[in-house]
């Protein structure tokens, strides 16, 4: 069974059969994903130019330079240290919460600054959403962390319920938790509390979504659920994902940055974004040879 | 081969080499807990044995004579104890509860006077409790307020004698929450103060409830500083207001004790007995809030 027959069934209908698409580790080779392959350039929903971010003095990210494609998944990849996250949270400005976090250069989302002086950062959060890299659910009934976002930013929504169903299938979660809306979500499994956090994610209904290593936490079956709703929620979201796993990257994404860190003169590292192109490029014939080097596991 | 076998099976089990040492380790730590479990059931049984005979409904029904020691009870000063107690907590929980979540949710730690507030905080938890006395005798009780020798005044006393306390639990229930659960409500576009009234404070609850039924139980048994600002020894009549003269259990306790008539003894050990009663029932609370809230992240 391909991904792409499982592509006309919701996630919901999938988890009723108890049908997992994969076997989990099943990518050996690249033989290209499953997704219609992308022509172009990407339409640049968010553009990153001549970015660069500070902690206190130390310089951990420069010189990066990317256009995000709309309705499309995006890895970024590199190995420890190289600062794709720094970059990912730069995105919904999540390292603001970072004391000494700098950053110079524009991160413009449908061509505003969101770094400019008059920027509502609730508001690009709100459109911005983030997925963390160990699931973190609100110690609350599984039915209040969905609301929670619709809640405290205030949505018009003429039912909630409505609401948090809509949001939980879309997290391929409804069939197991529809009976459990009021229990704490702890007592949720790792993947299961992981896929909460995806349906908090969409319940405010963002345009895109960050992902930050967001199965490094999870077994295998349960990665493979997030791979498959990835697939899913990429018809309505832009998704860019920060992960330690290139097949993971070689099978959701569409297009891939690659990041590595290199130190000057005076021993201090700073990522740079050495490479970004379709995925398939990417990993069938990198244009660098650090890329290459990195993805046939000759280094990082 | 057969004896490397040997030699490295003998090895594997004559792991536990420095057993004595440990034994003699654990005998210390033993001797240490009995020492301390000895002392308190002394002191526990003694003053049971020696004031459950007063501890009947006079104590509590009844107004501290100076006649009739034997059918006396010390209600004036059970009120006087609850008027303080209450207002000290309302002075002191919601001041405490937002200090600390200002300095762990909102201060910039590298501001001076963020870190001069947080060493003065540390700094006044460790002040004699003598001198909250002193400053409230001058400030409130006479000087700028002048309210006098009432509730009010002890309740300021002890409010202040304890917010440090209140200040530094809540801080560490606080820190406590983990950082994702701020990271992932801010990510849901939600304000600080959102994140600190929704997600925050209600993940803290059980810790500040905790620190701050510990904090209150350790004002209720202060008799120093009450003193200082005139918790009367001898009032007949339940406070009815903050602005009423009373006395409270310890003060109680202080001007009974040094009487030389059994009578007066016993009265002393039953209120002695009655404010351990008090005070064991708070920390039962503290424990049961604990565990009734406590989570697991």
């Amino acid at each position: 069974m391909t991904r792409a027959e499982h592509d006309t069934v919701t996630p919901a209908d999938k988890d009723a059969t108890g049908e997992i698409a994969q076997p989990p580790g099943h990518v050996e080779v690249w033989r290209g994903n499953e997704h219609s392959p992308v022509e172009g350039a990407p339409d640049g929903v968010i553009t990153l130019k001549d970015l660069e971010v500070y902690y206190g003095d130390f310089r951990a990210v420069t010189d990066v330079n990317v256009q995000f494609g709309s309705k499309e998944i995006t890895a970024l990849i590199g190995p420890s240290g190289c600062g794709k996250s720094t970059v990912l949270r730069c995105l919904n400005r999540m390292n603001d919460l970072v004391p000494g976090a700098r950053v110079v250069g524009t991160v413009a989302y449908h061509g505003v600054d969101i770094y400019g002086p008059d920027v509502d950062v609730i508001e690009v959060r709100r459109r911005v959403g983030m997925v963390f890299q160990k699931p973190n659910p609100f110690p609350k009934s599984i039915y209040d962390n969905v609301a929670y976002g619709p809640r405290v930013t205030g949505m018009k929504v003429d039912s909630m319920d409505e609401l948090v169903e809509r949001a939980l299938r879309g997290a391929a979660l409804w069939d197991e938790v529809k009976d459990k809306l009021k229990q704490n979500a702890f007592g949720l499994s790792g993947g299961q509390q992981q896929r909460l956090c995806i349906a908090r994610a969409i319940a405010t209904s963002p345009e895109v979504i960050l992902m930050d290593e967001p199965c490094s936490a999870l077994d295998p079956i349960a990665t493979a659920k997030i791979e498959d709703l990835m697939a899913e929620l990429a018809k309505t979201y832009t998704i860019i994902i920060v992960t330690h796993n290139m097949q993971q990257a070689a099978r959701v994404s569409q297009r891939t940055g690659f990041f590595t860190a290199e130190a000057d003169e005076m021993g201090h590292r700073t990522g740079r974004l050495v490479e970004f192109d379709t995925t398939e490029h990417i990993f069938g014939n990198p244009s660098d040879e650090r890329t290459e080097a990195y993805i046939t596991g000759r280094f990082g | 081969m057969t004896t490397t076998t040997v030699s490295f099976g003998e090895r594997l089990r004559s792991g536990r080499r420095s057993s004595t040492a440990s034994m003699v380790f654990t005998a210390v730590l033993w001797a240490c807990m009995a020492i301390i479990c000895a002392f308190l059931f002394f002191v526990l049984f003694t003053i049971i044995q020696q004031g459950v005979a007063r501890l009947d409904g006079n104590l509590l029904d009844r107004q501290p004579s100076q006649i009739r020691p034997e059918t006396a009870g010390v209600q004036s000063a059970l009120f006087g104890t609850l008027w303080v107690i209450g207002l000290t907590a309302v002075i002191a929980v919601p001041l405490g509860i937002a200090a600390a979540v200002y300095l762990e949710e909102y201060a910039d730690p590298k501001r001076w006077y963020n870190r001069l507030i947080e060493l003065n905080i540390q700094n006044l938890a460790a002040v004699p409790t003598i001198i909250y006395g002193i400053l409230v005798l001058a400030f409130v009780v006479r000087g700028p307020l002048s309210v006098g020798a009432v509730v009010l005044a002890g309740g300021v006393a002890l409010a202040l004698l304890i917010l440090p306390v209140i200040i530094i639990t809540t801080r560490e229930a606080l820190r406590a929450v983990p950082e994702e659960i701020r990271a992932g409500s801010l990510a849901l576009g939600a304000t600080p103060w959102q994140t600190t009234w929704k997600q925050v404070l209600p993940a803290a609850i059980s810790g500040i409830a905790t620190g701050t039924i510990l904090s209150l139980s350790r004002a209720i048994g202060e008799a120093a500083p009450l003193i200082l600002v005139g918790a009367t020894t001898f009032i007949t009549f339940n406070p009815d207001g903050v602005f009423s003269r009373y006395t409270t259990l310890p003060v109680q306790i202080y001007t009974l004790v040094p009487e030389d008539r059994d009578a007066y003894r016993d009265l002393a050990y039953a209120t002695i007995l009655l404010l351990i009663i008090v005070l064991l029932a708070m920390n039962a609370i503290a424990i049961w809030l604990r565990n009734r809230y406590q989570r697991r992240w």
